[in-house]
């Protein structure tokens, strides 16, 4: 019997379609398609969690970085089960686990 | 020593060969017992062996390997005994001192101690990892290229359900299994007779129900702790010993399964 490891999807590749999608090619054969907007409007931080369950404030005044068209500006591995995405605006607190990201997919099959 | 600059998000840490995490979820299966006592048997059959104390509130490694009057300020790290290279959040403290920190502290003196200390070319480095599935192991699991943890369980039915929950978690965050060890199987009676006095077959059930090996079973022996206090590990003082002999055991099935084992992928990054 031999030491087992994780037996979920992992990613094989990550890859950019355009300037506004994320590609992310499964090991099990998906082929994963997010909007950046997607991801950033479902960002799984306490803080975003949090702000997502108010009801929207339409006074609120925009900071000085929210005004700049929202882009993300870097996205790494953390350890081997999730990613931090990192945002133009300075955000990068949420961390997005692989299965949260499967779950995410806007890909086709997984919109029907 | 104080942790410095902003936790890196992944280290690359190509002098150890293997990172093991010996954890369990539960408290009081002997983790530290078994990551002091491994260690010097690894260091016995020829590997050159570091071994990190990852529990920064209740550090052991100290007491069990006899190293409790390390001078702080001088910072000598690691600690060089009983042939293997150690560190401790209790050498940094000294005494009795308690490590009053919240969570991303403990990241930062987790991620520091395998950073900032000069551990060489190691064959292995055990972390002998806190009880919990929180701050601690998931420092490590989003930080270190842990190769693979070593859950520590008793025969009984309370250990292994908390011990499920410690192999979940390292499902969860993709770090391999390397398998099981029950510690404190059995009793050995001066009429040479084994006593299970917290059942039987706990942890073999439990490698069979989480798919992994099933790395051996320790007894218990009172020199365990004789020694454990005394800070020389027994399968240095009684090498003659069944539990010595067990861990020499323990330490073989380990080294064979990890050279059996396929490494874990890495995840794939994306330059934007």
């Amino acid at each position: 019997m031999s030491a087992s490891g994780a037996t979920a999807p992992v990613p094989l590749r990550l890859s950019k379609d355009g300037p506004d999608r994320l590609v992310i090619e499964w090991d099990d054969g998906h082929r994963s398609l997010y909007e950046w907007q997607h991801l950033r409007a479902n960002c799984p931080c306490a803080g975003c969690r949090e702000e997502r369950e108010q009801p929207p404030d339409p006074f609120r005044i925009l900071k000085p970085n929210e005004l700049a068209p929202l882009k993300p500006a870097h996205i790494e591995p953390v350890g081997r089960y999730a990613y931090r995405i990192g945002w133009s605006d300075g955000h990068d607190s949420g961390i997005f686990t692989l299965e949260f990201l499967r779950a995410l997919c806007q890909c086709a099959n997984c919109h029907k | 020593m104080q942790p410095q600059g902003a936790a890196p998000q992944k280290l690359a840490l190509p002098n150890i060969k293997y990172l093991v995490a010996v954890a369990s979820g539960k408290g009081g299966v002997g983790k530290s017992t078994v990551s002091a006592n491994l260690a010097l048997a690894l260091h016995m059959q020829g590997h050159q062996v570091g071994l990190m104390d990852a529990d920064i509130y209740g550090p052991s490694i100290p007491t069990m390997l006899g190293v409790t009057n390390v001078d702080p300020a001088a910072g000598d790290f690691p600690i060089k005994r009983h042939g293997i290279k150690m560190m401790s959040m209790g050498f940094v403290l000294g005494g009795d001192k308690a490590a009053i920190l919240r969570g991303p502290m403990v990241q930062r003196y987790l991620v520091a101690f395998l950073t900032q200390i000069e551990w060489g070319q190691l064959d292995y480095l055990l972390l002998d990892m806190p009880p919990g599935t929180g701050d601690a192991q998931l420092a490590l699991a989003q930080t270190a290229p842990v190769t693979a943890a070593l859950v520590v369980t008793t025969p009984q039915d309370v250990s292994l359900s908390v011990a499920r929950r410690g192999i979940q978690m390292f499902r969860q965050v993709n770090v391999p299994v390397l398998g099981i060890v029950e510690n404190m199987s059995y009793f050995i009676g001066d009429d040479g007779k084994r006593s299970h006095l917290f059942g039987q077959g706990g942890g073999q059930k439990l490698a069979a129900e989480a798919q992994v090996p099933f790395l051996g079973e320790l007894p218990i022996d009172a020199r365990v702790s004789e020694c454990g206090d005394a800070g020389e590990p027994v399968v240095k003082k009684y090498p003659e010993s069944p539990v010595a002999q067990a861990y020499m055991a323990l330490a073989k099935s380990v080294d064979t399964t990890l050279k059996g084992m396929q490494p874990a992928k890495e995840l794939p990054g994306l330059t934007l």
